[in-house]
């Protein structure tokens, strides 16, 4: 996976590798991390939750799956919204994907403290300041990270692909043994919250299904890319959701949703110690568990960390952020400016934001984001109507534009802080903009055709940091 | 790395093709429009560049492939005629640098229209003659300009008189350079040797060329 300008990718990876690109981002870190808060929010109608935003980025994946197939750009969403739109969308389009990725990298390194702490626990081993102070791990996880993808480029296809393959293995046993155990009465009440309650528990799970739009941001590298892209994308989907919707029952059916709740982000490991046997080698079977929770939250911190970097550097090469985030380093080859300057937010995130407004953080992004792949599917369809699309959204305009409005649907029930914060995002990104358009001498021309409403905003403070620049 | 160029390639023939896998490998965004439907499957599995099936002269769809945030046109559809027209309706439409294909030798004609002309048939020409003439020497590039630098590959036979020596020996005339040996062993420097049997990579100016066969076939 090295995109990299002049070190052309090559197209290595089949149909399988390619899936497994999408379901090694989804499966893993999002289950593991955020089941515990969505039985918080929903109770046990968490399980509908999971299921229903299956359903609503299917609608998503379709337009994916057509965007990806008719436009072979590294880049994924960033890319597709480039060719479909003036330059402000697509930068904050561009801006926003950067932001999701780097808040799930937040939400993937704590994930990997508390179940860091959580696995050395069964084995007897406290370590030190785990119960106080667990963000430290998390901090630790992401700086070994950065600098391994500073320093190289990563690990190939076909090691994602068998680290994924583990991912499941360690899944389908912890289904294998709760299974029998599992209690159908847990789940009545289904509606404990209310139903309302369960929008805002998608809302707080959906970063768990963008995953496959990692497929989208490798599409190069893929053999065959006009039938794969859309078959891994859909593929990926299915398989993600099945395994989610197993994991999910076994979970609630075994412990019940209460305490899963109360075991927050460390809930598929908790219910794991309900009923795992001992097991050979490995000795307790919730080690097992446990030790795929890290497993999962550490390769999915990697992916992230990549697809950061990754959209950071395309948008470097575009001149929609500054030049040097879009350089390869000269010694290591890789995007090490971009690489770093995602770092800092991941580890500011860590620091100072709760993990249930991370996961809020990462899912509104990502929603808003898939709102506008939808609508770049459609300007697409209107503005180059014989573009070759191989593969065609069925039913067209219903997917997309579905997809547009119960995106929009679940972002509304996602809460004020988080909005704020998202809205303060975009507020430093159209500074950064305003500044990079002053400073290539160019008027911001194109701005004032979108996004009327978000400028204005944006002028009280864009003249701060855009002076340094000047 | 410098920036990424938006390009639009009108014709997706061998031509057309070939330069999109190069700008693709280089990093740079591709759009090709082709009329031919089968010809556009071929290229969307190729997977180079987006594919825009449609005649690029109509100027309904050359619009469609976003002439305003493009860099660059190139027309190398083997239709010059139509190759004109489509520079001329692109800068008509954008701000765009545009590129000619030609099917005869161009000369001066065109560059009041166009910033640029290609003429794939004198490569093809150059190509031909090496393989009609074999081994011993190569044209691998005209530079041209008022010395007539051209860029050459020759093999050393062992009757030559530089043959096994080195390049401090051998006096070459001015306005030669041995670049390197041909399988790009290591650039030539003074304790270069010039092995019998081995190609080189030669520069050198049109009136010298005589004297270096010479010195390096004998």
């Amino acid at each position: 996976m090295s995109q990299a300008g002049e070190r052309a990718p090559v197209a290595s990876l089949g149909l399988l590798d390619a899936t497994m690109v999408g379901v090694g981002a989804m499966i893993g870190a999002g289950i593991f991390v955020l089941t515990g808060l969505a039985a918080e929010t929903a109770g046990s109608a968490a399980i509908i939750a999971f299921a229903l935003n299956g359903g609503v980025t299917a609608f998503t994946a379709l337009s994916y799956a057509e965007l990806a197939a008719a436009i072979p750009r590294n880049g994924g969403g960033y890319a597709y919204v480039r060719e479909a739109f003036p330059p402000l969308v697509s930068f904050v389009m561009g801006w926003t994907r950067w932001f999701t990725y780097m808040v799930a990298g937040a939400l993937y390194a704590l994930g990997f403290s508390s179940n860091f702490v959580e696995f050395v626990h069964l084995y007897g081993v406290t370590v030190p300041f785990g119960e106080t102070f667990p963000e430290l791990y998390a901090l630790a996880v992401i700086a070994l990270f950065v600098a391994l993808n500073a320093l190289s480029t990563e690990a190939s296809g076909g090691a994602e692909t068998l680290i994924t393959l583990v991912k499941i293995a360690i899944l389908l046993v912890f289904v294998g043994f709760g299974l029998p155990q599992a209690n159908p009465g847990e789940f009545s009440p289904t509606f404990p919250n209310g139903a309302v309650s369960v929008l805002p528990a998608m809302g707080l799970t959906f970063i768990a299904f963008q995953g496959y739009d990692l497929i989208a941001t490798v599409t190069e590298e893929v053999e065959n890319p006009q039938k794969n892209i859309p078959r891994a994308i859909m593929l990926s989907l299915g398989v993600t959701v099945v395994i989610y919707l197993l994991v999910v029952f076994v979970a609630i059916g075994v412990l019940g949703a209460g305490p899963l709740a109360a075991a927050g982000e460390t809930a598929i490991a908790s219910a794991a110690e309900a009923f795992m046997p001992a097991l050979p080698i490995v000795g307790t079977g919730a080690g097992l568990i446990a030790f795929g929770a890290v497993f999962s939250t550490v390769s999915a911190l990697n992916a992230v960390v990549i697809g950061s970097s990754r959209v950071a550097f395309a948008m470097g090469r575009e001149r929609q952020l500054p030049g040097p985030l879009g350089r390869l380093h000269h010694r290591f080859g890789t995007p090490f400016v971009a690489v770093l300057a995602s770092a800092v937010v991941m580890l500011v995130a860590v620091l100072v934001v709760p993990i249930r407004i991370v996961g809020n953080l990462a899912s509104l992004f990502s929603l808003l984001g898939f709102v506008v792949v939808n609508l770049a599917a459609i300007e697409l369809r209107r503005e180059q109507p014989d573009l070759r699309r191989p593969f065609e959204i069925p039913y067209y305009p219903v997917p997309p534009i579905l997809g547009i409005a119960l995106n929009l649907l679940l972002g509304l029930f996602i809460d004020p802080v988080t909005w704020a914060l998202a809205v303060g995002w975009l507020v430093v990104g159209g500074a950064v903009y305003v500044a990079l358009q002053r400073r290539k001498g160019e008027p911001a021309a194109p701005a004032p055709e979108v996004g009327v409403g978000v400028e204005p905003d944006v002028d009280p403070e864009r003249d701060v940091p855009a002076r340094p620049d000047d | 790395m410098t920036e990424t160029l938006h390009i639009i390639i009108a014709g997706g023939g061998e031509v057309g093709l070939g330069a999109a896998r190069v700008l693709d490998d280089r990093g740079h965004n591709v759009t090709i429009i082709e009329p031919d439907p089968s010809r556009a499957d071929y290229l969307s599995d190729a997977y180079v560049g987006t594919v825009i099936e449609g005649d690029a002269a109509r100027p309904s769809v050359l619009a469609q492939a976003n002439l305003e945030r493009s860099d660059v046109v190139a027309a190398l559809t083997d239709d010059e005629a139509s190759n004109f027209a489509v520079c001329m309706a692109a800068q008509r439409m954008a701000t765009v640098r545009t590129v000619l294909r030609t099917s005869a030798p161009p000369g001066e004609e065109y560059d009041a229209f166009v910033d640029g002309t290609v003429f794939p048939e004198a490569f093809g020409a150059r190509a031909a003659a090496n393989e009609i003439t074999g081994a011993g020497v190569r044209a691998i590039e005209e530079i041209g300009g008022e010395l007539g630098l051209e860029i050459v590959e020759v093999e050393v036979t062992e009757a030559a008189p530089a043959a096994g020596r080195s390049l401090q020996e051998v006096s070459f005339p001015r306005g030669s350079l041995i670049i390197a040996d041909a399988a790009g062993g290591r650039i030539g420097g003074p304790d270069t040797v010039l092995e019998p049997g081995v190609r080189y990579l030669v520069a050198m100016e049109a009136d010298v060329a005589d004297e270096i066969m010479n010195l390096l076939r004998g």
